[in-house]
């Protein structure tokens, strides 16, 4: 379907948007379950005797999980749609199943791992597993919800080539892919090892010594998202949404030409000069760890 | 390790590879038979005929996720999963080939996918233990190994949205609406979950095995949802034997985590430790 | 019995196995931390090689397959560069995130543990690691190296794309993309795990030494199993005639 400018900005603004919210709650799903790379600290806590009410989500890396909840969600809702549902109603129930199916294999894991711990002595606790496994599941809803919508924009709008199920995958392991490298840094960087000093690095030789006491009581994974929803899940929402508006933007206003992808990597290199500006400016405010060497060689 | 009553995995091979294949072949043999027989029976044969390529996909599931667990248990370097995607893009290339290639002898496709899969799964894991030199020794048949029951998972999958395994109808059903994606995808999972799932010290192939039925009779629901697109009532039918097979499997995989777990509490404190 | 002569058939199995060893090489420039990298213990981006190529990567292919899509006479060199300016938005953007956190939610200044200096920016790199880690964040030369990385990943899988629907469109007209484009992830995904074994996992860019160590044996893995995927892809075409 051909739309004019101001049409088309207007969708790609809101595929912008539903991308945001996708890649901020796939982010705290994944801190929900504690999952992916934080989450081997989880696994080999009750092995150096810190024994933990943390679920132990392992339904693989986020970019396999998430892309398959996507494709679960993308499948049904395609179902839904050739039975001639409304599309919203489809996208719902399709983003629901997702998420069920995500949750049960988000029990098998928990109760998996733990029973693979046995001779730590890790018990498998009932009552996170309750209440942990539907909170799971709303977040990842919301994640299904909006993925297949923007795919379902690209699909019957946009009219791209593949189908919705195909897209709902590949945006799926995108956001997988972008949640594990952003906001599961603020997870596993600073939420598990939250007692030691600010900005200090985290020696080799604490891995496993997770926090297991939270503000109040004991920790579990709630309090772990309650945490990252400060920081960790809007910075990587921001950067999913900036993925899919970069992406389509200088397509939509230069068309399919060579200016496009000229302005595609213009766009790149401004991040990288925004990284570097931030590196110099991060660089200034931690300053060294380590006196220069000639002044240690020096001193001897 | 446990090396107690564990299923060898020539066993689980000849069960993954004859379970797989009867199914397969089922979903193309029953209609046939059908026909000849006529009647009221005949449409119900007809009609549960698509859910046997799906379950010979769970045998194959089975399979895969002990072979799975048997190289995984080296350490890859770079997770479990990885292996899974492999098996698939290997086994979603063979099934592709196999099917397509056979062109009027339909009846060969599933067992020239089986072999193409082997033969690339065999290459990959020779390259992967001579040329990268990953010095895992198992490698080159559990590459293998994967590979052919990647391929197997492919097909019985597609043939229980398709209706069978021919090619033009697996193309119409099950790549243009997109539905050969959820194969790709649920039944790499399936593959890979159960070791991931399972990973630790004191992991059991039992458990795993429970578990392995259980992701795939997921893949069969899911696949079974897909199928009502497609075939209607035998998608039905193939998503409900999906939930209780599902159903029987998880309760099993359940029973066996109580038994192996150190204790299943419903609430309380972490238990003392020297840390 | 095809349409298609035989020296452009070796032609298109030559491009995919080519893509097959781009996206190879793609995997090697992604500074990859894996595990560590999430706690701050390693640099470069806290997740798995695999997914990261793939993530990226198939954000090209649909930023190439729709170039391809609106463009039907779209240049290879076009679609190709769409697909790697797709790749490199994601990967950029994802980087850049990343960096965010490093900085103002863990802490860390960026730092690389395999150089003395970064070979762009000149800046020391030893002296801003913290005790007892590998380095962390994405210094300057991880970040370019990422970039160069994603743009091959993206192209790889272009490529393919483009070549499948060179060799399926005038067979299958209506199926063509979704075949294409199934096979393409097929293809992607074997050629992003076998580097990641040949890594083992994690590796920091163009300047770890680890890369001039693995990639030679690598991209010729890959180069000889996408050959193999490239004449099964052909054949599959021989199929499809029928």
């Amino acid at each position: 379907m051909v739309l004019d400018l101001t049409m088309s900005m207007a969708i790609l603004a809101l595929m912008g948007a539903l991308a945001t919210i996708a890649g901020c709650l796939e982010d705290l799903e994944s801190d929900v379950g504690s999952q992916s790379n934080p989450n081997s600290q989880v696994q080999l806590a009750p092995q150096m005797g810190f024994l933990h009410r943390i679920y132990n989500k392992a339904v693989s890396g986020e970019p396999v999980s998430n892309g398959l909840s996507a494709v679960v969600a993308g499948t049904v809702t395609s179902v839904l749609l050739s039975q001639n549902y409304y599309s919203l109603t489809a996208i719902v129930i399709g983003a629901f199943v997702g998420a069920i199916i995500l949750a049960i294999y988000a029990t098998t894991s928990y109760a998996g791992r733990v029973a693979s711990q046995a001779r730590f002595k890790q018990p498998l606790y009932m009552d996170i597993m309750r209440y942990t496994t539907p909170t799971i599941m709303a977040h990842n809803f919301i994640m299904n919800f909006c993925l297949v919508a923007i795919c379902y924009i690209q699909y019957e709008i946009l009219g791209y080539p593949f189908t919705i199920p195909f897209l709902a995958l590949i945006w799926g392991i995108s956001a997988g892919a972008i949640g594990s490298s952003v906001g599961d840094v603020h997870y596993g960087g600073e939420r598990e090892f939250q007692n030691r000093e600010f900005g200090c690095g985290l020696n080799t030789a604490l891995s496993g010594r997770i926090v297991r006491k939270a503000e109040s009581g004991i920790r579990n994974s709630i309090d772990n998202v309650w945490f990252c929803a400060k920081f960790g899940g809007p910075v990587t929402g921001l950067a999913l949404g900036l993925t899919v508006f970069f992406s389509s933007w200088p397509t939509t206003i230069w068309g399919y030409t060579w200016t496009a992808v000229g302005v595609g990597i213009l766009i790149v290199l401004v991040f990288i000069i925004l990284n570097r500006l931030l590196e110099i400016s991060v660089r200034d405010a931690y300053g060294p760890y380590k006196e220069e060497k000639n002044e240690k060689e020096a001193k001897a | 390790m446990s090396d107690i009553k564990e299923r060898s995995p020539n066993q689980l091979m000849a069960f993954g590879i004859f379970g797989g294949l009867i199914g397969i072949y089922l979903t193309l043999l029953l209609p046939l038979i059908g026909d000849i027989i006529g009647g009221p029976i005949a449409d119900i044969i007809i009609t549960i005929a698509p859910a046997f390529g799906a379950l010979g996909g769970i045998c194959a599931v089975m399979w895969g996720a002990d072979a799975v667990r048997r190289v995984a248990k080296y350490g890859l370097g770079t997770g479990v999963p990885s292996i899974g995607q492999i098996a698939m893009g290997m086994g979603i290339i063979a099934a592709t080939f196999g099917l397509a290639i056979v062109k009027t002898y339909i009846i060969a496709g599933p067992i020239v996918a089986l072999v193409t899969a082997s033969v690339i799964g065999f290459i990959i894991g020779w390259f992967a233990q001579n040329v990268i030199k990953m010095k895992i020794p198992v490698m080159i048949r559990c590459m293998t190994e994967i590979a052919a029951a990647g391929a197997i998972v492919i097909i019985g999958f597609s043939s229980a949205v398709a209706g069978n395994f021919e090619f033009n109808n697996i193309m119409l059903h099950v790549y243009d609406n997109g539905v050969m994606l959820a194969v790709f995808w649920v039944g790499a999972m399936a593959i890979l979950h159960p070791f991931n799932a399972c990973l630790g010290p004191d992991e059991k192939q039992k458990r795993l095995l429970y578990l392995a039925g259980s992701t795939g009779a997921i893949t069969m629901a899911v696949i079974g949802i897909a199928a009502i697109m497609t075939l209607g009532t035998s998608g039905i039918i193939t998503f409900l034997i999906g939930v209780v097979l599902w159903f029987i499997f998880y309760k099993k995989f359940w029973d066996e985590v109580y038994l192996d777990a150190s204790s299943v509490v419903g609430t309380g404190l972490i238990p003392k430790t020297e840390a | 019995m095809l349409a298609i002569e035989p020296s452009l058939l070796i032609e298109y199995v030559l491009l995919i196995a080519i893509s097959g060893a781009f996206i190879c090489a793609a995997v090697h420039f992604m500074p990859v931390g894996g595990a560590p990298a999430a706690m701050a213990q390693a640099t470069g981006i806290g997740t798995g090689t695999v997914e990261l190529a793939a993530g990226s990567g198939l954000v090209g292919l649909i930023t190439a397959s729709y170039m391809y899509a609106n463009e039907p006479e779209a240049s290879m060199v076009l679609v190709v560069a769409a697909g790697a300016m797709g790749s490199m938005i994601m990967l950029a953007s994802a980087m850049f995130s990343g960096s965010l956190i490093y900085a103002f939610g863990v802490g860390v200044p960026f730092a690389s543990a395999q150089v003395k200096k970064d070979p762009i920016t000149g800046d020391r790199q030893d002296l801003y690691m913290s005790k007892g880690t590998q380095g962390h964040g994405i210094p300057t030369i991880c970040f370019v190296s990422g970039i160069i990385g994603a743009a091959l990943g993206g192209a790889g899988g272009g490529l393919i794309y483009f070549t499948l629907m060179q060799i399926y469109t005038p067979l299958i007209a209506a199926s063509a993309a979704a075949v294409a484009g199934v096979f393409t992830m097929g293809v992607f995904y074997v050629n992003a795990v076998i580097p990641s074994y040949g890594v083992g996992g994690t590796i920091e860019g163009i300047h770890d030494p680890k890369f001039k160590r693995v990639i030679g044996k690598d991209i010729f893995t890959s180069f000889a199993i996408s050959l193999i995927c490239g004449i099964v892809a052909v054949l599959i075409a021989q199929g499809m005639v029928a």
